[in-house]
């Protein structure tokens, strides 16, 4: 019977040549907007890494106008044991620009066993960063003074980097870097959790975790503080004074992770919503429109139908013939659609996880085939229920 | 002629009014998502508050250093001795507006914390930008080499800091422990004025970074105002010249790019701009691409309805055809008619797009950013309206009218 459909369908080709495209593009839009919903949703369910509540974020701009290491050395060691006397601090750490929710990347590359490894995230952080950020530990330990001076350059890294490079095999004590180049060995002592540092819907990506040197002092700018929960608004005021009267020459702005938490996320949102809104009255639009062609068509039919209800055919399969015919039709689009669409992790034309397109490519399907049997159901139905001899008398 | 096809069309539109709401339910949503579209960005482009001489104004914000050999690149924003000992020697600009993009500090009233776009500025700054002052007056430029510690607000500062009195000239303001006197109050501007939004403006000579660092790229942009639109060209052609004859400051870089641009120049270049490349033409593309995109499915479905409604009247196109009407007069018919649908579809698009822009300006969204639907926005939805008329009605007239008269007469 199916054989026989899809002749009926091919023969008339040129008519519903342009139901056919609707299809096909609708397919698209679906595909583009499940394929971005499941990305999400998947990055959504992975947990976050660290703790941002109650973190405070402090950015300043060049607090000394020397590049003398020494004076920066005691100027920090000044600034960390006023800090340290305050007992609403719990703990805090200097960090690179690009911590957790800051709009700020930084990447690097290097090589192991002879193999590149490129836009890896790294973020020069403290000793104490671990504590400030409550970064979970998966293996080997965290950084400790002893690190300044050991022969090779100590590193943690985190799961993922650990998988991309080793896999299952053990990462502890490896030496990663480029060989020719004594000073730039790096050994592994470590494995963090992995941190969505962009924002509860993006993956947390490769990273690797320097431990601030002598050189890096002169040009940090960002300071993380976990304040103690339960300390007043006050002490925000307060902070803000302490820190203007140790950096006079700076701009100092304290934000806090939440705040910033939320607006990271908000940048996802807000034009996720917009999409959805507007494909969503695209496919309204499309449905009104695949409902009231197929309407007509079937209408037109109606001395067809007739015919095969007098022949002994019943209501029912009446309908699931007219059903399957535009079930039949979706496919042709299902399928050009599907072909265009696995090029995506065919090609890597974007690095992500494969398996989102693969749900998104699904979903897509099931909708579509939803989306045409609802709307040639109720016009099946109505030309299923024509009494056989009004429709025959009609010709 | 014109009248009759109206009457025809009309009676058509009232004969099966499920298709005639599906194709206007399709038409105007399309056309108010592209008339919100065009209205977000009219209000980018145009000139606005405060910069109205936009028309005669290019603006400097990228500076990039190329090593060509090794493929390294530092890019970033002008520094304050690049625009004041290369740039300020410019023949053509009559005057020259320096300042840094804003950058976010704190203030607390009463252990409040008040976040403030902070923004340093000469004194020429203020003569380009037409800023409102509901009181005071900016500083000049003797206060400013003075090194005063005076401030302009923003009207939004005013009532943060202060709350609701009737004037603050002569108040004193403290950001990062340092009291500024108020000499002037502003009208807000939308975050979308990128050259010219702040909370708080201060003389640059106030700056607490080292402004004066021998070195090409800082915090800094420039507005290079010329006397007429007319002499655009040339001033960025001087700007051009004189950058190629700037030394990089740094042997690890052998060349530097930098453009005298004009706003929407200096958005494609963030996007879509290399070198001295301002991205332009791939921006445009890809921009009408997006829109073809969206547009193509409400397209299609259009046509794809127009099809039906004009089969269903084939025994009508058959009786005018055995009367000797041409394809020709049939297919002028039907775009007619199409145009005419269009048309209502746009009229109830306008007063969607109304509504719309009434709910984004109350909503407050971008704060004193307001939209409004102006004659080019008009004028560009009319011309939307009249292409999809004509898109959606050619083909389907097109192949009705070539059916044979016999075979027309006969369907129904």
């Amino acid at each position: 019977m199916y054989k026989h459909l899809f002749r009926l369908i091919w023969n008339k080709r040129k008519q519903n040549f342009l139901f056919l495209s609707e299809i096909l593009v609708s397919f698209l839009v679906i595909f583009a907007l499940s394929s971005f919903l499941v990305f999400y949703f998947m990055n959504f369910r992975k947990p976050l890494g660290f703790k941002y509540q109650h973190v405070w974020a402090v950015s300043y701009s060049e607090p000394l106008k020397t590049k003398n290491l020494d004076s920066i050395r005691t100027f920090y060691d000044l600034l960390n044991a006023t800090l340290m006397s305050m007992p609403e601090i719990e703990a805090h750490s200097l960090s690179s620009g690009n911590f957790p929710y800051a709009n700020s990347v930084s990447t690097s590359g290097f090589t192991v066993k002879g193999k590149n490894y490129s836009y890896i995230h790294n973020y020069t952080v403290e000793d104490s960063y671990l504590q400030t950020l409550d970064l979970k530990l998966l293996e080997g330990r965290w950084y400790r003074p002893e690190d300044a001076i050991s022969k090779n350059r100590n590193v943690v890294i985190n799961e993922s980097l650990r998988k991309q490079i080793f896999g299952s095999a053990p990462a502890l004590n490896q030496v990663m870097g480029d060989s020719k180049k004594e000073n730039e060995k790096m050994k592994i002592i470590g494995v963090v959790k992995d941190v969505k540092a962009n924002g509860d819907y993006w993956p947390s990506g490769s990273a690797i975790y320097y431990r601030m040197d002598s050189s890096s002092y002169t040009w940090v700018g960002t300071m993380l503080i976990k304040i103690r929960p339960g300390t007043g608004a006050a002490f925000e005021n307060k902070l803000h004074k302490v820190l203007a009267q140790h950096m006079k020459n700076s701009n100092i702005e304290i934000k806090h992770m939440d705040e910033m938490r939320s607006s990271k996320n908000a940048d996802t949102i807000v034009p996720m919503t917009i999409f959805v809104i507007i494909a969503a009255f695209l496919i309204i639009n499309v449905a009104l429109g695949l409902f009231g062609v197929l309407w007509y068509n079937i209408n037109r039919r109606k001395g067809e139908i007739g015919l095969r209800r007098a022949m002994g055919a019943t209501a029912n399969s009446i309908t699931r013939q007219l059903v399957a015919e535009s079930s039949i039709m979706a496919t042709i689009s299902v399928l050009t659609g599907t072909f265009f669409a696995i090029q995506f992790p065919l090609l890597h034309v974007f690095d992500i996880n494969p398996m989102v397109y693969v749900f998104a490519l699904l979903i897509t399907i099931a909708f579509i085939y939803l989306l045409v049997v609802l709307c040639s159901i109720y016009p099946g139905r109505q030309a299923a229920s024509i009494h056989p001899a009004v429709a025959l008398h009609e010709d | 002629m014109l009248k009759n096809y109206f009457k025809i069309a009309i009676a058509v539109l009232k004969r099966r009014k499920f298709f005639t709401f599906i194709s206007l339910f399709g038409i105007s949503f399309t056309l108010t998502i592209l008339m919100l579209t065009t209205a977000f960005i009219d209000k980018m482009l145009s000139p606005d508050y405060p910069d109205f001489k936009r028309n005669r104004s290019l603006y400097v914000s990228k500076v990039e250093r190329l090593n060509t050999k090794e493929g390294w690149f530092n890019g970033g924003s002008a520094s304050y001795y690049l625009l004041d000992h290369y740039v300020s020697n410019m023949k053509i600009p009559e005057k020259i507006g320096i300042y840094t993009f804003s950058d976010p500090v704190n203030s607390f009233v009463n252990d409040k914390k008040i976040v403030l776009e902070l923004k340093y500025t000469n004194a020429d700054y203020w003569e380009i930008a037409e800023y409102n002052f509901i009181e005071g007056k900016p500083y000049r430029k003797g206060q400013l080499e003075a090194s005063e510690l005076v401030a302009v607000i923003s009207e939004y500062t005013k009532k943060q800091y202060f709350g609701d009195v009737p004037s603050v000239a002569g108040k004193y303001i403290e950001v990062d422990n340092i009291r500024y006197r108020v000499i002037g109050v502003v009208a807000n501007i939308p975050r979308t004025q990128r050259h010219f939004y702040g909370d708080i403006y201060l003389p640059y000579t106030l700056s607490k970074a080292d402004y004066k660092k021998v070195e090409p790229m800082g915090n800094f942009g420039a507005v290079l105002l010329a006397r007429s639109a007319d002499e655009l060209p040339a001033m960025k052609k001087e700007y051009e010249q004189l950058i190629s004859k700037v030394p990089t400051m740094d042997e690890g870089y052998d060349k530097m790019y930098s453009n005298a641009d004009t706003i929407l120049e200096g958005i494609t270049r963030n996007i879509f701009g290399s070198g001295n490349d301002s991205g332009m033409a791939k921006s445009m593309s890809f921009v009408t691409a997006v829109m073809l995109l969206f547009m193509l499915l409400p397209a299609i479905n259009l046509i794809n309805i127009n099809m039906t409604r004009i089969m269903e009247r084939s025994s009508e196109i058959g009786v005018r055809k055995a009367f000797g009407a041409s394809s020709k007069t049939l297919v002028y018919q039907f775009v007619v008619e199409n145009v005419i649908l269009t048309l209502i579809g746009g009229l109830i698009a306008l007063l969607m797009s109304l509504l719309g822009i009434y709910i984004f300006n109350e909503s407050d969204m971008l704060p004193g950013l307001y939209l409004e639907i102006n004659v080019r926005v008009l004028l560009m939805g009319v011309a939307v309206c009249l292409f999809f008329g004509l898109l959606s009605g050619v083909y389907p007239a097109w192949r009705m009218s070539r059916v044979p008269v016999v075979q027309a007469l006969k369907a129904q």
